[in-house]
């Protein structure tokens, strides 16, 4: 295998393809049962190729390494979340203060970097710097990987190679991504100092806060802004639906690139104060999935392989939160269980590995995907990105900039909906149906 | 330090802050006889604005990929080549 060490073997019981949260979970679960297990990476080390930072929900995590609290590299617990509508420089603020312990914030390439080191003390093999060509099939089985002229075989294949899945549409498991499936992130980090951190934000040593912004920032596009602590650093940036910027780009609405929106965000009259003067580190842009269950698979599974993580489809957008790293290390679990059962039963059979989906489709992940399904649809509604804001932030200016005649709630409701052109059932009427959906 | 951050700042003095380790062969290749289903748009989706066009057509510098994929998800082109960096090539986060 190109850039493989030598004396690697060529059989594995199991090849992992990707060390990102998924497919370390499964290597490391499955490597401490025991099982040969080699996890091929494309990056220079696990993480090089990861851009989320990024609060993570620490309970599923927990479930796979229950010394989560006290050795990864957790840079702050999340004690804020703040959800702001933005409309030019006015700015409607929901601030809610929780307690040490649901989710943390963290840089994912440290995170996948120590996920993945787990399973390499567990046993398992990592090669790096290799990136699979195609998952390999001989009469409708799975029986290895390829990269150039090499093949590695395995009894069980896990596809953990996340949200672009070239290997998957390869293979015919799935179609060509959707635009109107996915969205784009886009983020910086910018070096605030931890001390400066702390007092801009209002954070305790050690508290974190996770701030979604949805507004004009995206230029009706819809998505949002994040604002996430890091121990010294901050995460800014936009989270586009690709469909849909593709179509305001079509149309002629969008004036400003993308790297310029990201920036105008960072200079923000409003949100530049937190990081007044500091530099930024580095630029980063990832695809995410916005379709929930339009993205996932037909099938989770075929004779020989599994597919976990994010190209599996795992990962839920609420609007008011974000879960994938964490759906994608418990896929991994439900994988690496599949595969003990299957192996003290028969091995890789279609029907042996059949009971993965089964497990996802039982577990909360799946449960939740149903449970805000739709989401994504009001999500993409524009109503939601350029008149909710507006509307919400001119009320606002009406209670609190009155100079002498306050008005009543409902004058000021009444003329901020006539001045917005927009009629107060057909918002109430999507309000319910969004609030029914999240 | 101060003021200098006040300004917008351009996409490529961004990518200068990323770590690369380009590979000499490109990983994205778009055809230029024929670009039909390559979105033109491109020059204002893609976030690292790899794209640029001249006249009617588009061209493509794959150095400063962030290796996302977009442009790979809304082009519909049987010519147009996108795959991984090898060899651990490519963009190298660090913090992210």
């Amino acid at each position: 295998m190109v850039g493989a060490p030598p004396g690697v073997p060529t059989k594995f019981d199991v090849v992992v393809i990707g060390a990102g949260p998924a497919g370390s979970s499964a290597a490391y679960l499955l490597a401490k049962e025991g099982f040969k297990v080699l996890m091929v990476e494309r990056g220079r080390g696990p993480g090089t190729k990861e851009v989320y930072g990024g609060k993570i929900y620490a309970a599923p995590l927990r479930e796979v390494w229950p010394e989560l609290d006290k050795e990864a590299p957790i840079h702050r617990w999340v004690t804020r979340e703040k959800m702001s509508l933005v409309y030019g420089d006015r700015i409607t603020t929901i601030d809610y203060k929780l307690a040490r312990g649901v989710a943390f914030t963290t840089y994912l390439t440290e995170m996948a970097k120590w996920m993945a080191g787990k399973a390499v003390e567990a046993g398992a093999i990592l090669v790096d710097e290799v990136v699979v060509e195609e998952i390999v099939e001989e009469n409708g089985k799975v029986v290895g990987i390829r990269s150039g002229p090499d093949k590695i075989y395995a009894d069980y294949v896990i596809d953990a190679e996340g949200v672009n899945r070239i290997l998957l549409e390869k293979l015919g498991l799935v179609e060509k991504i959707d635009p109107e499936t996915v969205a784009l992130g886009v983020k910086e980090v910018i070096k605030v100092g931890e001390k400066n951190i702390n007092e801009r934000f209002g954070l305790e040593k050690g508290e974190g806060l996770a701030w979604l912004l949805a507004g004009d920032i995206t230029r009706g596009i819809p998505g949002g802004g994040f604002i996430y602590t890091m121990k010294d650093t901050v995460s800014v940036g936009l989270v586009l639906h690709i469909g849909k910027a593709l179509e305001t780009a079509q149309k002629g609405a969008l004036q400003e690139s993308v790297p310029l929106l990201v920036e105008k965000l960072r200079l923000h009259p409003f949100f530049k104060r937190f990081w007044k003067d500091a530099d930024v580190m580095e630029y980063g842009a990832h695809m995410t999935i916005e379709g929930g269950l339009r993205f996932m698979p037909k099938k989770l599974y075929m004779p020989g392989l599994l597919v976990v993580g994010d190209a599996a489809g795992l990962l839920l957008n609420t609007g008011y939160t974000i879960r994938g790293v964490d759906y994608a290390v418990y896929s991994g679990k439900l994988a690496a269980e599949t595969i003990v059962e299957a192996h003290n039963n028969g091995g890789p059979t279609e029907e042996n590995l059949a009971k993965y989906e089964e497990k996802v489709k039982n577990s909360f992940i799946y449960k939740e995907l149903v449970k805000h399904r739709g989401i994504e649809k009001v999500m993409s509604d524009p109503l939601f990105f350029t008149k909710l804001p507006s509307l919400v932030n001119r009320l606002m200016a009406k209670l609190y900039e009155a100079d002498y005649e306050e008005p009543t709630v409902l004058e000021a409701l009444i003329s901020s909906f006539q001045e917005e052109d927009l009629s107060l059932t057909k918002l109430l009427f999507k309000l319910l149906s969004v609030v029914s959906k999240l | 330090m101060s003021g200098v951050m006040e300004k917008p700042i351009k996409i490529e003095d961004l990518l200068q802050r990323n770590v690369y380790d380009v590979d000499e062969e490109p990983h994205i290749v778009i055809p230029m006889d024929d670009q039909t289903g390559i979105p033109k748009e491109l020059t204002l989706l893609c976030p690292c604005s790899c794209y640029t066009s001249v006249g009617e057509k588009l061209l493509y510098s794959y150095e400063g990929c962030l290796e996302c994929g977009l442009c790979r998800v809304v082009s519909n082109n049987p010519r147009m080549k996108w795959t991984y960096p090898k060899s651990g090539r490519g963009i190298h986060y660090r913090f992210t």
